[in-house]
């Protein structure tokens, strides 16, 4: 109790600490001169409509390129950690109890669509919101319904690694051509900016997410399927 | 040059691909990985090459092809190269260690590793707030992996702790840096900062926020328990990876974020950065398990560096040298030790004695050691040596003290540990197993200390004047360990004997009598060393390592050298001493005194100069401020090698123990450095006053009472090797008292009696050593009898023991006679009186050296004991006869020593005519004195031998004559406790009582370290509540509220 | 007034989730729970950032109409912070779904969630 009371006054001055910053901060009535160069000049240089993924992908690729590998480096850890002490006791598979008929028959219906509307917004990042890791999620979550319908099933961990990795290495790939083939490291001027708008547009951006899409897709796959690999277990 | 990009790309692109390898291709995913880590410091190191030769310039990199702010770039340039290099290094290295047990772990290990190392490498070059923010998380996530490469409860448990700890780091960071952008309107840190007035306060709350993360990221005191946990539970391996690699990266974003710091925060850094250097130090005390140990060690050294970077201001255009070296030092050896822990594997470092069945590894451990204490010639010493120096010449005597106490600290520690490996009983267990892949990267890193101390050598601004070829000599001898002991020894003597040679046209004055005793000495005590047989493992290259650091000494032109010459002797003489069966304490207790000695001494030095354009030894006397402190200080630091009373109670331990002819090395010659020191230091400063009292008037009182206590303590010894080290003191108190007098015939007196103490100390301890050779005992009342065996020894000590009490005909009393003149002419009478007094307590001990060892009943089971071996005996007489010399023509000793002082003291109070020498007081001639003595001894003796045929022979075991009854084993020898009537009388004096005082110190800070320490409960809640309340009083000091 | 805006009401409620997560964090003993108040803290960051980057009776920064491709930088919000934010959530996910697996673990070597439990390392 007495180290709440302490930390409760530790809080006390924390929240002093940041109510000066809430106090300093004014909100913004224009935009930053980054974002206005973003906004004025984004359109012609990425030609992405979605300004949120022309800074995501091309003038920020370089923190995407870390966000993948966080998730990556995430999914290697979970593997490797659960794979670790896996093994138990194989006993206890039955008390799973089976998924309701509802579930089950849902899940049927829904999971082709939830891999429809995934690729969808991947596809599209660099037109409406959405984007690879939106639609990564999704895809993820088609397959979080999978395993909730049918517990037992097993995914294939040997494809999604191979996805996974596939996709991380197309995008270290393109990344580079970016070097030989345009401004630098993630240029997505490679390929043509096409028409403004149109799907085919934005340079090398929707390549770029797909491959981001797949790949943070399968990662959270992964990372769901390693987990409920070791409940099967126990 | 290989774009710096390729460094992303290989260790990014490789880790994603390494998810395609399967099972089956696992021990390709190893090659890869380490061929990846290859070609990653492939390019930093050749980048670092690249731009320190200046045949590259610094490179910027733009990802995406557009310009910053609007996308993220990196830099490679010097600062970024060397960093980069630091970290693919120890990543190279660190796998290949590791090798064999992330095979086990399968490919998803060597993913993990890659990415912290990738992680690493943009945290150092980009130049993005929010890219550093993302990156940063990969590396602790990556960390957060490498802590359960070997999972256990503990590992688990310490991995959450970190989690949990960076979690809410990086959170606060987060904020930090989107308030930034806020005020700022970039992420860019080479961006032009429009900073709006109006805004201000919001910036530096923001900066802070963003500053604070990252220094927590450092793990500071005392919010760092997380980070403790981590190292304690992790085998060695990985906590190396976590210690060099990660810790240097933090540093360096730390350095990279000093341009948009306000000024305050640099204070900050110090204080913060210091104090955990000096806390960390501190409860490492108490601190048992090896790698808890070395992650303490860890957090103390970033403390150091860190705080070194808050001092930047001060330091001027030495920073880089200071910083660079410091991090070097530190990277290198806890690689090494941490690698070290690994192989053993061990829970207390009690357990580390299995280190002794791999000589290399103990090798290695004491040269990280040494390397992490800033010993010459590895590069801390030169950052230690210019961060002091330029600390004083700036006035920050705050921090000058505190950085010395903390790293006297951490000697404490290291230092105990490095005794327990090399002294305590090995545990049984499995033998040690060292792969190939351990090896390599101890070796690589083992031979960069060298690497690195030459260039720290020639890049610091005076390092080039030292004379590194002595120490390089002796470090040979680690080469030829495996001879043995008669090639070793005839080469050392040859290379002493030669050196000798070529300094001996240079020589002059009080140069030439140190170097023979130095030298000369040397060779002399080496003689013994042929009795040896074997190979000695580890003697030579030490012992001439002492060697090499005394006649550096004379040689020292600059306090530079002279202190490097010093740090090399110490460090040599601790080898030495801790040789010996029971020297564990004695040789930590040395190197402690010595130790803190050395510290005072390079605070005097820095001292002394301020304000002054060379570093020369004569500084000293043109010191314009603090002249009085620097006499203290250095004074003091000398006084820790004469062993003057206070700081003598490592002296009889280490002494005594030591083996038979490095007694008389470190006895005879060892202390005599000190003496050289004092007498550097008192013909510079002369006379200073601490108001109106005269330091020299104080150290003659401290030089009579060391006398009187030291040949006490010395008559009531049973050990024979101790009682010699205690008289050591006791002379050297009249060193002391004799410099103290400030006279031509007070210094006469005192490098006389320097001169003949060399003579009968090593006389003495070769004899005894001798004896105690034959009859593996020291204690004396085991002993007696002896003459009719050891006729030769008898001879030396009987000789010995006359040159020590200072008794007529022989050269001792020449010291005598002149001191009482001085002293008569300075009219200190009380101190005189006592050094008198002093004189006839030696009487006592010396009587009782012969009358019990070689005298009286010979023991039963000593009747077949022969004399010492020829080559212990053979530098006796050698002694002997320089003695007698001496003795009949003492001219021939005190006459060149009187030439030498006459610039100093240009009243020479003593006239000479041929041996017949005149003073004020009186006259006195050698020759004739022994004449007249020699003739009374042979009347006595005659006298005696008519009237002993009279004499009534009792058998041993006639009792008859016996009027006591024994009732403990000892006193069954009349000789136990022979002085007992006096130890009544004035034993008291003789009380321990300095000892006691030392205990408590020591005890104390125990104590101190024990009570701090439970702040880390283990709780990784308290340790989240610690990090939030550090925060938060740093933020209330650095803007002084809210 | 303005304290009911929207840019302040989200400043307001990012903070607080802030310190109620850190609250949390620091006094609750089941390690779930800890785990749920991280999350409560990182989200109030983002939050935060999102709060950073609105401009009041601005839209999205994504440009599907004619009207928004003309004088763009007076029309949207700031694209930056989310940007940012997105990059901040998946970070967060990262962290919080590796807490979890150490909850896991945590939990299989002695059965218990109370984080009291696990001060083997001390000192």
């Amino acid at each position: 109790m007495l180290r709440n009371s302490l930390f409760l006054i530790v809080l006390a001055a924390f929240a002093v600490i940041a109510f000066t910053l809430v106090n300093a901060w004014h909100p913004a009535e224009s935009l930053s001169p980054v974002a206005e160069h973003y906004a004025t000049n984004g359109p012609t240089e990425v030609g992405a409509a979605n300004l949120v993924t022309a800074v995501v992908v091309t003038y920020r690729g370089f923190d995407t390129l870390g966000e993948v590998t966080i998730l990556f480096v995430t999914a290697a850890i979970i593997g490797f950690f659960l794979s670790l002490f896996h093994s138990e006791s194989p006993e206890q598979t039955d008390r799973l109890m089976p998924a309701s008929e509802i579930l089950s028959t849902a899940s049927k219906l829904l999971i082709p669509f939830m891999l429809v509307l995934g690729i969808y917004v991947f596809v599209n990042g660099h037109l409406t919101p959405g984007g690879g890791f939106q639609g990564g999620a999704i895809i993820a979550s088609a397959f979080v319904l999978l395993l909730l319908a049918d517990p037992l099933s097993k995914l294939n961990h040997r494809i999604i690694a191979m996805v996974e990795s596939v996709s991380g290495v197309a995008f270290v790939l393109i990344g580079l051509l970016g070097i030989f083939l345009a401004g630098g490291f993630l240029d997505n001027r490679i390929l043509d900016l096409g028409t403004f708008g149109a799907l085919l547009s934005a340079g090398v951006i929707p390549l770029l997410y797909i491959f981001i899409g797949l790949k943070v897709g399968s990662e959270l796959t992964n990372i769901i399927g390693h987990l409920q690999q070791t409940q099967k277990n126990r | 040059m290989v774009t710096p990009v390729y460094l992303v790309v290989s260790l990014l692109g490789i880790a994603f691909a390494l998810g395609i390898l399967g099972k089956p291709l696992r021990k390709v995913a190893g090659v890869i990985t380490l061929a990846t880590m290859a070609f990653a410091s492939y390019i930093s190191v050749s980048w670092f090459m690249g731009l320190w030769f200046g045949e590259q310039s610094a490179a910027m990199v733009f990802t995406a092809g557009f310009r910053p702010p609007f996308s993220i770039n990196l830099l490679m340039g010097f600062e970024e190269a060397f960093f980069l290099s630091l970290v693919n290094l120890a990543g190279l290295f660190g796998t290949l260690f590791l090798y064999r047990t992330l095979m086990k772990s399968g490919v998803n290990a060597f993913v993990i590793l890659l990415i912290l190392i990738m992680g690493l490498n943009v945290i150092i070059m980009t130049r993005d707030l929010f890219n550093l923010f993302v990156f940063m998380e990969i590396s602790s996530i990556a960390t957060a992996g490498i802590i359960i490469l070997n999972p256990h409860q503990k590992t688990i448990s310490a991995g959450f702790k970190y989690m949990l700890a960076t979690g809410i780091v990086a959170g606060i960071l987060l904020l930090g840096i989107i308030f930034f952008y806020h005020f700022t309107g970039t992420l860019n840190l080479d961006d032009t900062i429009r900073v709006n007035i109006e805004a201000w306060k919001g910036i530096t709350v923001a900066l802070f926020f963003i500053l604070i993360a990252v220094i927590v990221e450092l793990k500071p005191f005392p919010a760092n328990g997380w980070g403790l946990d981590v190292y304690e539970s992790v085998p060695g391996g990985i906590g190396m990876l976590i210690s060099t690699a990660s810790a240097s990266a933090m540093l360096y974003v730390v350095y990279k974020l000093l341009p948009i710091a306000p000024p305050v925060f640099f204070q900050i850094l110090t204080t913060i950065g210091i104090g955990t250097f000096f806390f960390s130090n501190l409860l490492a005390l108490k601190q048992t398990h090896p790698n808890r140990l070395l992650g303490y060690s860890s957090v103390g050294q970033i403390g150091l560096i860190t705080g070194v970077i808050g001092l930047s201001h001060f330091l001027g255009n030495q920073f880089g040298l200071i910083a660079a070296s410091l991090l070097i030092s530190h990277y290198l050896a806890k690689a090494g030790l941490f690698w070290i822990s690994g192989i053993l594997n061990k829970t207390h470092i009690r357990e580390w004695s299995v280190i002794r069945q791999n000589r290399l590894l103990l090798f290695l451990f004491s040269l990280f050691v040494f390397l992490l204490l800033g010993f010459p010639p590895f590069p801390a010493f030169y950052g230690k040596w210019e961060l002091i120096m330029q600390l004083a010449g700036s006035g920050q005597f705050f921090w000058l003290g505190a950085i010395l106490v903390a790293s006297l600290l951490e000697g404490v520690y290291l230092f105990r540990w490095l005794g327990y490996a090399m002294k305590l009983e090995a545990p049984a267990g499995e033998p040690l197993r060292v792969g190939w892949n351990q090896y390599i990267p101890l070796g690589i890193f083992g031979l960069a200390t060298f690497v690195t101390g030459y260039y720290a050598t020639h890049l610091s601004s005076y390092g080039s004047l030292i004379n590194l070829i002595p120490l390089a000599f002796a470090l040979g001898f680690f080469l030829i360990d495996f001879l043995p002991v008669y090639i070793k020894n005839t080469l050392a003597i040859a290379g002493m004997g030669f050196y000798f040679y070529y300094l001996y046209p240079d020589l002059n004055g009080f140069d030439m009598v140190f170097s023979a005793i130095f030298l000369v000495g040397g060779i002399l005590t080496l003689l013994a060393g042929y009795a040896y047989k074997g190979k000695r493992i580890g003697f030579y290259p030490t012992a001439l390592m002492m060697f090499a650091g005394l006649i550096g000494l004379v040689e020292a032109k600059t306090t530079l050298e002279f202190f490097f010459a010093w740090e090399v002797m110490t460090a040599g003489s601790y080898f030495l001493i801790i040789r010996g069966k029971k020297s564990m304490e004695h040789a930590l207790s040395y190197m402690l005194f010595s130790l803190g000695g050395a510290y005072l001494i390079l605070a005097g030095f820095s001292l002394a100069s301020i304000g002054q354009s060379t570093i020369v030894l004569d500084i000293l006397a043109t010191a314009p401020l603090y002249a009085p402190l620097i006499f203290i200080l250095l004074a003091i630091g000398f006084m820790t090698k004469t062993a003057s009373i206070g700081l003598h109670i490592w002296l009889p331990g280490a002494h005594a123990e030591a083996e038979t002819d490095v007694s008389p090395m470190v006895s005879s010659i060892l202390l005599k450095a000190g003496v050289f020191g004092l007498i550097i230091l008192i013909i510079r400063m002369g006379e200073q006053h601490l108001g109106s009292l005269s330091i020299l008037y104080i150290l003659s009182w401290i030089g009579a009472i060391t006398a009187v206590l030291g040949n006490l303590m010395a008559a009531f010894q049973e050990d024979a090797k101790r009682l010699l080290a205690y008289s050591s003191i006791g002379v050297l108190g009249y060193i002391l008292f004799g410099l103290a007098l400030f006279s031509h015939l007070g210094w006469l007196a005192a490098i006389a009696i320097a001169v003949t103490h060399f003579l009968f100390k090593a006389l003495l301890f070769l004899a005894i050593g001798g004896v105690v050779w034959r009859l593996k005992t020291k204690e004396m009342y085991r002993m007696g009898g002896l003459i009719t065996r050891m006729p030769f020894t008898f001879i030396s000590v009987l000789i010995g023991i006359i040159v020590l009490a200072g008794i007529p005909p022989l050269s001792g009393f020449a010291g005598k006679w002149i001191f009482t003149n001085a002293v008569i002419e300075k009219e200190w009478f009380f101190q005189g009186a006592l050094i008198s007094f002093a004189g006839i307590i030696a009487f006592l001990y010396c009587f009782r050296l012969i009358h019990t060892i070689f005298l009286g009943q010979l023991k039963d089971e000593h009747r077949k004991v022969n004399e010492a071996p020829f080559w212990i005996l053979a530098p006796q007489y050698i002694i002997l006869i320089i003695v007698m010399v001496f003795s009949v023509l003492p001219n021939s000793l005190l006459h060149p020593i009187g030439e030498m002082l006459k610039p100093y003291f240009p009243d020479g109070a003593l006239t000479w005519q041929g041996q017949y020498a005149t003073s004020i007081f009186g006259y006195w001639n050698g020759t004739w004195v022994m004449y007249v003595v020699v003739a009374i001894f042979l009347l006595v003796f005659l006298w005696l031998w008519f009237m002993n045929r009279k004499a009534y022979r009792v058998k041993q075991f006639n009792i008859v004559f016996a009027a006591e009854r024994p009732f403990r084993p000892e006193t069954t020898h009349f000789a136990y406790n022979f002085f007992a009537p006096y130890k009544k009388a004035i034993g008291f004096l003789a009380e321990p009582g300095v000892t006691r005082f030392w205990g408590h110190v020591s005890e104390g800070s125990h104590a101190i370290a024990e009570l701090i320490r439970r702040i880390y409960s283990g709780n990784g809640q308290v340790y989240l509540f610690q990090i939030m309340a550090f925060i938060v009083v740093v933020y209330l000091i650095s803007f002084g509220g809210f | 007034m303005h304290w009911f805006s929207l840019e302040y009401i989200a400043m307001n409620l990012g903070f607080l989730l802030i310190l109620i997560g850190l609250w949390g964090i620091i006094t609750r003993k089941n390690i779930l729970r800890i785990i749920i108040s991280f999350s409560l803290f990182d989200t109030g960051t983002h939050i935060v950032i999102v709060a950073i980057g609105y401009i009041r009776n601005r839209t999205a920064p994504i440009l599907d109409t004619l009207a928004l491709q003309k004088d763009t930088a007076s029309k949207i919000v700031d694209p930056l912070p989310q940007a940012l934010v997105l990059t901040a959530i998946v970070i967060g996910l990262g962290v919080t779904a590796l807490l979890l697996v150490y909850a896991m673990k945590l939990f299989e070597t002695k059965k218990t969630l109370d984080i009291h439990r696990f001060n083997d390392l001390k000192w």
